[in-house]
């Protein structure tokens, strides 16, 4: 069967510089594509298909071309000799093809992990060069932040009126902050530099123990009160919390403790309750001196009246009325003394210079015979006039009871020290000091107490020092007494000071 | 390393059986006349197997929604209508000789079918114009790589 030949030439030779002329520019843009990434697998693949194509393209066209032209020339012959060639070559640049093309898969994968590896690696590099762009920036800002810190915690730890203490495993101290310095009265190097115990402080060792023991079994101590020793033997109330730091990065435990000193404020709240009690003790001497009073000056009318008219012959009976004369004198000075005491309000206007009244009172009783033995030391106030409002002849007669006192505590020598001054809040001082054997703390307690006598029965009526107490109180002051046993005593007195421009009695 | 492993347990057996099974022993090889046409229709199947593979595993890899890629992917289907006219070319032609091929002129081919099919002879004549259909196939090829060239360069 005859077929035109025409288009089976035309195609196969055409097509044939075709497939070396596309073949051949697409090694090129392969080449190029390798080249735009010369890391990326998959264009390197590309450019190997496109080698295979190629090599292929040329082998079979030439092939082709070289085919069609020897047997138009009628040399089939020798295209016989060469076609295996040729046909060799071709079936070489399939299966090269072919492999190239298996190994497609695996390239892609291949590609694949290293454009994933790539993308976080250059993810990390740019976290890395943003971190070391910001981490003086931040190292800067922490470190200002920290500064900012310690400087907030190291203020208050510096400031801090209370007391705080820091103490390691041991129970040494290793940090004071400067309040607990006057507080516990040793030096900071006494303290820190010289590992002190903290059972140092305590006034008691067994207190400490049982606070110690209180830490231990639950690792805190909240508002303990206790007493405190300083090195000079001062004792003082303060107020404990501690708790247990186990420490971080690896510190060792500490130990912290607040401690406030309570001293004053259990020395206001214990001169609060003695004011409350003589207070309470005041309105119930005033009741029962008022109801005394008038029965006492009914005995008093009617023993007078029977003097007058009992004759003075009959001696046993005059006597007798004279005796019940003399003792209800002494109980009406008893109730007026107890009235005094619980009086209130009722302080004259005067304007008194106290100087002048110690004064006239130590001359008043230089010869009195408690005092004649006793020297008298008198250190007036040189400045300004210490005036004060009120009744002259009661501050008189408070000076004469705690020089009266003094002498009989101080027996028959010692020295009475009276000095006058004035303190900072607008207040006239007049302390009286004896250097005799000091009073005891019980007595202490109670010495203001009315009818509180040391003194034989008979001797004294315990009313002088609760009188006085009244008097103070009633001008608006306040008299505190402070003694230790073979430390002598110190009363002094407080009140308020009135201006100078105005007439002094 | 499993598929190396497998290969060389191949390589093993296949040494033993060797030795189970004694034969007479060629020191060199004969060859018969259609084994040359055989491994190079084997050659066009390769090829042909090759670029079903590219194609799955274009469409595996999701790199389909690229123009350039689907245009590969167009080219090795062309690759492959190629390679089955090539191989039928060869069946017909060098393996079963169903037909006589006799160029005549510049102008005329002779076309004699075995069996004087007609249709067959026609199919033959169609089969012989293969470069219409690798010719495309490189060109697709050459698109493709353009696109991916032309999107790596924007």
């Amino acid at each position: 069967m005859i077929f035109p030949y025409t288009p089976i030439l035309a195609v196969d030779v055409l097509g044939s510089f075709a497939m070396i002329i596309i073949s051949t520019i697409s090694l090129h843009k392969a080449r190029m594509l390798r080249e735009k990434h010369p890391a990326n697998m998959v264009y390197l693949y590309l450019m190997w298909i496109s080698s295979g194509f190629t090599i292929f393209a040329l082998s079979r066209s030439f092939g082709h071309i070289l085919k069609q032209l020897l047997v138009l020339s009628s040399n089939g012959e020798i295209w016989h000799t060469i076609g295996p060639y040729s046909g060799t070559i071709n079936t070489v640049s399939f299966m090269l093809v072919g492999l190239i093309t298996l190994f497609f898969k695996q390239s892609w994968n291949i590609n694949r992990k290293i454009l994933s590896s790539r993308r976080a690696l250059e993810k990390t590099h740019l976290k890395l060069v943003h971190l070391n762009q910001n981490l003086e920036q931040q190292v800067i800002e922490r470190t200002e932040m920290l500064t900012a810190s310690e400087h907030k915690c190291r203020r208050i730890f510096e400031q801090s009126l209370d007391t705080i203490l820091v103490t390691d495993s041991q129970w040494k101290i290793i940090e004071i902050n400067p309040a607990g310095i006057p507080m516990t009265g040793y030096t900071k190097e006494e303290m820190v530099t010289g590992e002190m115990h903290i059972k140092m402080l305590f006034a008691d060792g067994r207190e400490w123990e049982r606070i110690q023991g209180h830490i231990n079994a639950h690792e805190f101590i909240l508002n303990e009160e206790t007493a405190f020793v300083r090195p000079n033997g001062e004792n003082l109330l303060v107020m404990i919390t501690c708790g247990v730091d186990y420490g971080a990065f690896g510190c060792a435990r500490t130990y912290h403790f607040i401690i406030k000193n309570i001293n004053e404020k259990k020395m206001m709240e214990k001169q609060m309750a003695q004011a409350e009690k003589l207070a309470a003790l005041g309105e119930l001497s005033a009741g029962v001196a008022h109801e005394i009073n008038n029965p006492l000056g009914i005995i008093l009318g009617y023993t007078q009246l029977l003097l007058k008219q009992e004759p003075e012959s009959v001696q046993t009976t005059h006597d007798d009325l004279k005796i019940i004369e003399k003792h209800v004198h002494a109980c009406r000075n008893v109730v007026s003394d107890l009235l005094t005491f619980s009086r209130k309000n009722s302080v004259d206007d005067d304007r008194i210079n106290m100087n002048q009244v110690v004064d006239d009172v130590v001359k008043f009783l230089i010869n009195h015979p408690d005092l004649r033995q006793i020297e008298t030391d008198l250190n007036l106030w040189k400045g300004r006039q210490l005036l004060v409002t009120g009744n002259e002849q009661e501050l008189r007669q408070v000076m004469i009871n705690l020089l009266i006192n003094g002498g009989y505590a101080l027996g028959k020598k010692g020295t009475i020290t009276i000095t006058t001054t004035e303190n900072n809040h607008n207040q006239v001082l007049i302390a009286v000091r004896d250097n005799g054997p000091g009073i005891s703390q019980e007595t202490l307690e109670k010495i203001f107490n009315p009818f509180f006598t040391t003194k034989p029965v008979g001797k004294g009526t315990g009313l002088g020092l609760s009188v006085s107490y009244g008097i103070i109180a009633n001008h608006g002051g306040d008299i505190t007494v402070e003694s230790s046993p073979g430390q002598g005593t110190v009363f002094t007195i407080m009140l308020p000071r009135a201006e100078e421009n105005g007439e002094v009695e | 390393m499993k598929h190396a492993s497998k290969q060389y347990t191949a390589l093993v057996v296949t040494a033993f059986l060797g030795i189970l099974i004694p034969d007479i022993a060629h020191a060199t090889q004969m060859h018969s006349g259609s084994e040359g046409i055989i491994v190079h229709q084997l050659g066009h199947l390769f090829f042909l197997l090759s670029m079903v593979t590219l194609i799955l595993t274009i469409n595996g890899q999701g790199l389909d929604r690229e123009r350039g890629w689907r245009l590969i992917q167009y080219s090795a289907l062309f690759f492959i209508l190629w390679n089955l006219d090539a191989l039928a070319v060869h069946f017909l032609d060098n393996q079963i000789a169903a037909v006589d091929v006799k160029t005549l002129s510049v102008w005329q081919i002779q076309i004699d079918p075995a069996n004087n099919s007609r249709a067959l002879a026609n199919f033959y004549y169609i089969l012989k114009l293969d470069h219409l259909l690798c010719v495309p196939a490189i060109a697709l090829f050459y698109r493709g790589l353009s696109k991916l060239l032309a999107g790596e360069e924007a």
